[in-house]
């Protein structure tokens, strides 16, 4: 480190005898000292005055409008925000009415359909009934009239059966009464 | 020093037995002065709402400044702000056109710096004065400070008032200087180490490009805000 400063030194003394031609500070000569002033005192003026009554005031009003437009944008945006808002809670009383609404007509419509469905059930339960009874009347008579046919065909039989194989005639009232008894015994089986 | 050496270019002009000639200090001058200019003029052309990038630099430049002034001096200072502007666009690119090869330093030059910081002094002492009359001179005596100190503290408060225009001077010149003498130090070191030798200050010297470059932006930055520093004790009189 001490050899690279002396080195340093060294080179700094050497670089100094070279440029001695030109030592000493050009900033200390007073020749251009007037001119450097004027010159100075000039260009500063004409970037004042073009700066301050063109450039600046056209940049300022770039800022302004920029800040104004994002202030007009934001306020927009709220304005905007609020109204969906308020249409959003619109739109949920809707909703809400709306279902209400549903429920009713469907609660209505149930009962409606309820009492129907109940009215038309016994309406026809009693007609049932009613067919059924006279389905019950019918089949008794029919039950009657065919004993009483089936009593005549086996009479009919019986007294057939017998002449044929004794050859005879028997009373009609006997066999009434046989036909009945033994009719008595088993035709209640089948009916 | 050939860096710092001023010459005339083009004919002479004499005014009333003075030597006004347009010189390459004169040249770097317009150039910077040009500069800013160029860019505030496409920096503003368009008017966009989502700005181009040039928009971008001049409004990025125009807040910074802004911004500085109402940190430092206040609401009050809004009128002196196309001064601070000027002010510190013409530094910033005075020295940042220096740090380009085979320029000219404009601020390096201790007659430039003087007259910009002779011209705030004397502006902020007669604000000062036009604002507050008299009672501006109490800014010399500050308040809560024992009546067996307050002469020697007005007296320090006194010289240190009248020291600020060589001070704010001085710092940028010798800045700019500095900086400019060292890189060319270096420079002559990795001539004379040849191709062995030269590659330690080269990186050094590119090292301390960088640097200058921080220091060029730093000085217009410190250049400035001591002039809102200024401003504000003129405008708002409160030791």
């Amino acid at each position: 480190m001490k050899s690279f400063l002396s080195l340093l030194l060294a080179l700094t003394a050497l670089n100094t005898n070279l440029y001695s031609a030109e030592a000493g500070m050009p900033q200390l000569d007073p020749k251009y000292w007037a001119s450097q002033a004027f010159w100075l005192i000039l260009v500063f003026v004409i970037l004042y005055i073009s700066l301050s009554k063109f450039y600046l005031p056209k940049i300022k009003s770039n800022l302004d409008n920029r800040e104004n437009k994002i202030k007009e944008d934001l306020e927009n945006a709220n304005k905007f925000k609020e109204q969906s808002e308020a249409k959003l809670k619109e739109y949920d009383l809707i909703l809400d009415k709306a279902k209400k609404e549903v429920n009713k007509i469907h609660f209505d419509s149930k009962t409606a359909l309820d009492k129907d469905i109940q009215s038309k059930k016994e309406i026809i339960e009693k007609e049932i009934e009613k067919e059924i009874l006279k389905a019950q009347k019918e089949i008794s008579e029919i039950k009657k009239n065919s004993i009483s046919s089936i009593q005549n065909i086996s009479e009919n039989i019986t007294a057939d059966i017998i002449e044929k194989i004794s050859g005879d005639k028997l009373n009609e009232s006997s066999v009434k009464a046989a036909v009945e008894e033994t009719s008595k015994k088993n035709l209640s089986k089948y009916l | 020093m050939q860096q710092f050496t001023v010459h005339k270019i083009g004919p002479e002009i004499n005014i009333a037995g003075v030597d006004l000639s347009f010189t390459n200090a004169s040249l770097f001058m317009v150039i910077s002065a040009s500069l800013i200019i160029l860019l505030l003029f496409f920096g503003s052309k368009e008017k966009k709402i989502i700005p181009s990038k040039i928009q971008l630099i001049a409004e990025m430049f125009y807040t910074f400044v802004a911004k500085m002034i109402s940190d430092t001096a206040g609401s009050k200072a809004k009128p002196y702000f196309p001064f601070i502007f000027s002010l510190f666009m013409f530094v910033l690119f005075c020295n940042m056109v220096g740090m380009l090869p085979y320029s000219f330093t404009v601020t390096s030059h201790i007659i430039v710096t003087l007259i910009m910081a002779l011209f705030i002094f004397m502006a902020v002492t007669v604000i000062g004065f036009i604002k507050h009359g008299f009672k501006y001179l109490s800014i010399f005596v500050p308040s809560g400070v024992p009546a067996v100190l307050l002469p020697l503290i007005t007296i320090i408060e006194i010289i240190s008032y009248l020291s600020r225009p060589v001070s704010l001077s001085v710092r940028l010149f010798a800045n700019m200087m500095a900086g400019h003498t060292m890189l060319k130090v270096f420079g002559g070191f990795v001539v004379s180490l040849g191709i062995l030798g030269g590659w330690l200050p080269l990186s050094f010297s590119v090292a301390l490009t960088g640097l200058e470059i921080l220091v060029a932006f730093l000085q217009a930055y410190v250049f400035a805000i001591l002039t809102c520093i200024y401003l504000n004790d003129a405008l708002n009189l409160h030791h």
